[in-house]
């Protein structure tokens, strides 16, 4: 298990009790709350393997702790990180706001990690359409303006869930496709660097 | 015939086959020209002065290493007091110096020093054997992997050396350029693998543990906690924090970890070991296996507490509270160490690095922790860290935790007993006190009732009429004449 090979790392932030947790969980062993748990022993680091247009993508994700007295140590978590679920709960603008500050964060610290908004608990907006604590144009408007990709999910029903992570794979495969077309030039640099590198040890 | 036999062989004169002492015998080359009895007398003669400068000069090496080791002990002395285990680490290392100095000379004198210089040797033989055992043992283990790579394996082989080679040349350089240079190999290595020699990722990952091991535990003692850097000093910091904050309690973190079951603390033991045996690996990877180790039990810790899976709130706190109860040695060296020369994609995306990068923040968070950060008030927060109180810990802390479960729940019940004990008497001296003030209370109102009465002694007056209202001021009204009746007269 800990040896496995994990392509992308994938981190998930957010509020406490948005639900990133139940996300990985309903993801990985497509299940909410109630269930068997005894094969897992913790959902804070899960990979998996996953196909996209037959190749084949280990995704490492990152559960993040999101209570408040951690928050200086987030920078920590999402450093390399290649994808950034950020979480808010849809019935609680108070989780939008501290969603727009991991964005901020993310785009200045973290500039090639792409960053997908993620409302979750949508089944509770089923319920009753009054719950909706922010609106939806709003983040939609949000998204667009940061280049963001957004979902509303529920973990319960499943909604949205698979999707959400589907093209988290996607495009990591895409950009790396993009990359190999371009970095030809890139190889041949290490490669200089590398002659370099021990022709300097031999003096 | 002795003069034709002269004249006839090699020239040797009658004088110089006799002893070089003139003793009058003979004499042996092999004993430079004197006879066995004077060559004995000469050789032990020689062979005592030997002895004798050596001594001499044994004692003096060993004098001037005392002074070098002393000075230099008493600039670390004042913060070296109470961290013994450094402190062993150093003059360990020290004893070692010394022993390679002495070794040297132990070469040419035979006898004399070398009872003393066993004993200085004693410490450090098993060390360094156990080193180079365990060196001998990556390196083997190396080349039997690399035997199964066929081609790729001599290359491999190949750069390994060339990179340990340059690293020697490179132990001036600063730590950081020393790690770029192990970064940029493991990067060139992976890359060459894959694109040249087509080897499958799978197989690439694996090669790679193996090029990590093998060239780690060679420059371990170069690059762990060089003297270049201040880690060292970073270690102690920490070392003192935890210790200064040894009265938080999980319930302050909200660690939801349970340790009355013993299932859970056997977790939280496990975990702890785990975490301090981190510092005894000398590869990256190994000392991620560790922190990989302890974060598995922490989950089974709180997976039996909770009855559900951990999630990352659960998780965080509980790790630091083991840091904070284990106190790992040399915390900040390890993680620098760990940072610098593990294979990076290990590190930046697998589950090792996961609970790598917990560790970290865990440190992190102790390093800045305050009393917002535990829900305390700034002053309970600046009284328990001067140490001027301390919260009330529970009671099963204050008990060493060797003693048996049963002798514990006994202590415990006798506590309880005895605060029950208390309450009770409480209890009753409040009763009694109770009854005495309702006793006083009855007495007092009854005393102020009769003051009251005595102070207005008790007056019927005569109803007032309403009618008399009009005329109620009329004092006088008394004194009228009584109201006219009607009379009769018979007339």
């Amino acid at each position: 298990m800990s040896g496995q090979r994990v392509d992308v790392k994938v981190v998930m932030l957010g509020k406490e009790y948005v639900g990133k947790t139940s996300l990985v969980e309903r993801y990985v062993h497509n299940r909410f709350l109630v269930g068997p748990y005894q094969n897992t022993i913790g959902a804070a680091f899960v990979a998996k393997v996953m196909s996209v247009g037959g190749r084949t993508v280990t995704l490492g994700i990152w559960d993040t702790a999101g209570s408040e007295r951690y928050e200086a140590m987030s920078r920590i978590y999402y450093r390399g990180a290649r994808a950034a679920i950020v979480c808010y709960d849809l019935t609680d603008s108070s989780s939008f706001q501290r969603a727009k500050f991991w964005v901020t964060e993310l785009q200045n610290f973290e500039e090639n990690c792409r960053i997908y908004l993620c409302g979750t608990k949508s089944d509770l907006l089923e319920e009753d359409r009054k719950k909706r604590g922010i609106d939806f144009h709003d983040v939609q408007d949000y998204a667009d303006e940061i280049k963001a990709e957004l979902f509303e999910t529920s973990s319960k029903t499943g909604q949205s869930v698979d999707e959400l992570f589907q093209k988290v794979a996607e495009d990591y495969v895409q950009l790396m496709a993009f990359q190999v077309m371009t970095e030809d030039e890139g190889v041949d640099l290490s490669q200089k660097n590398s002659t370099y590198f021990y022709s300097c040890c031999h003096h | 015939m002795s003069l034709k036999s002269e004249r006839r062989g090699i020239h040797v004169d009658q004088s110089e086959l006799l002893c070089k002492k003139g003793c009058g015998y003979y004499g042996n080359p092999a004993w430079q020209g004197f006879c066995s009895k004077c060559w004995r007398e000469e050789y032990h003669k020689a062979r005592q002065k030997q002895i004798q400068d050596d001594w001499e000069l044994a004692e003096r090496l060993q004098r001037e290493e005392e002074e070098a080791y002393a000075s230099s002990q008493s600039t670390q002395g004042a913060q070296s007091l109470t961290f013994s285990k450094f402190e062993e680490k150093k003059s360990n290392e020290k004893t070692r110096k010394v022993t390679t100095v002495k070794k040297f000379f132990s070469a040419s004198s035979r006898t004399g020093a070398k009872k003393e210089i066993h004993e200085a040797k004693a410490p450090s033989p098993s060390i360094n054997r156990q080193v180079s055992i365990e060196t001998d043992r990556a390196s083997k283990e190396f080349i039997e992997f690399l035997k199964t790579c066929h081609k790729s394996g001599q290359e491999i082989y190949k750069q390994c050396k060339m990179f340990l080679e340059a690293m020697h040349h490179k132990r001036e350089l600063s730590i950081e350029e020393q790690s770029e240079c192990a970064q940029d190999f493991y990067q060139n290595v992976a890359e060459k693998l894959q694109t040249r020699s087509k080897v499958s990722p799978e197989k690439v990952e694996k090669a790679m543990d193996q090029i990590e091991k093998y060239i780690m535990t060679r420059l371990y003692k170069y690059v762990f906690c060089p003297e270049t850097t201040d880690d060292e000093k970073k270690d102690l910091v920490v070392q003192k924090r935890i210790r200064a904050l040894h009265w938080v309690t999980p319930q302050m973190l909200c660690v939801p970890v349970n340790e009355e079951i013993p299932e859970v603390s056997d977790m939280v033991v496990k975990a702890i070991t785990d975490i301090i045996e981190m510092d005894s690996k000398r590869v990256p990877r190994d000392k991620l296996a560790c922190i990989t180790q302890c974060s598995k039990h922490i989950f089974n810790a709180i997976k039996i507490t909770k009855n559900e899976p951990a999630s990352a709130d659960d998780f965080l706190p509980t790790l630091i509270y083991i840091v904070l109860k284990g106190n790992p040695p040399r915390l900040q060296s390890n993680i620098q160490y760990i940072t610098r020369f593990c294979n990076p994609s290990r590190l930046m995306t697998g589950e090792d690095g996961y609970y790598f990068t917990n560790l970290c923040c865990a440190v992190a968070f102790i390093e800045k922790l305050d009393a917002q950060s535990l829900n305390l008030s700034q002053e309970d927060f600046d009284r328990y860290m001067s140490g001027q109180t301390s919260p009330k810990k529970q009671e099963s802390e204050n008990w060493s935790s060797d003693v048996c479960l049963g002798v514990k729940q006994m202590y415990k019940n006798l506590d309880l007993l005895s605060q029950l004990n208390e309450r009770q008497e409480r209890i009753v001296s409040e009763a009694k006190k109770l009854e005495k003030d309702l006793i006083d209370w009855t007495d007092g109102i009854t005393k102020e009732v009769q003051d009251i009465v005595e102070k207005y002694p008790l007056e019927i007056k005569p109803k007032n009429q309403p009618l008399a209202a009009i005329d109620s001021e009329n004092v006088e009204n008394d004194k009228l004449p009584p109201p006219l009746q009607p009379q009769v007269y018979a007339g």
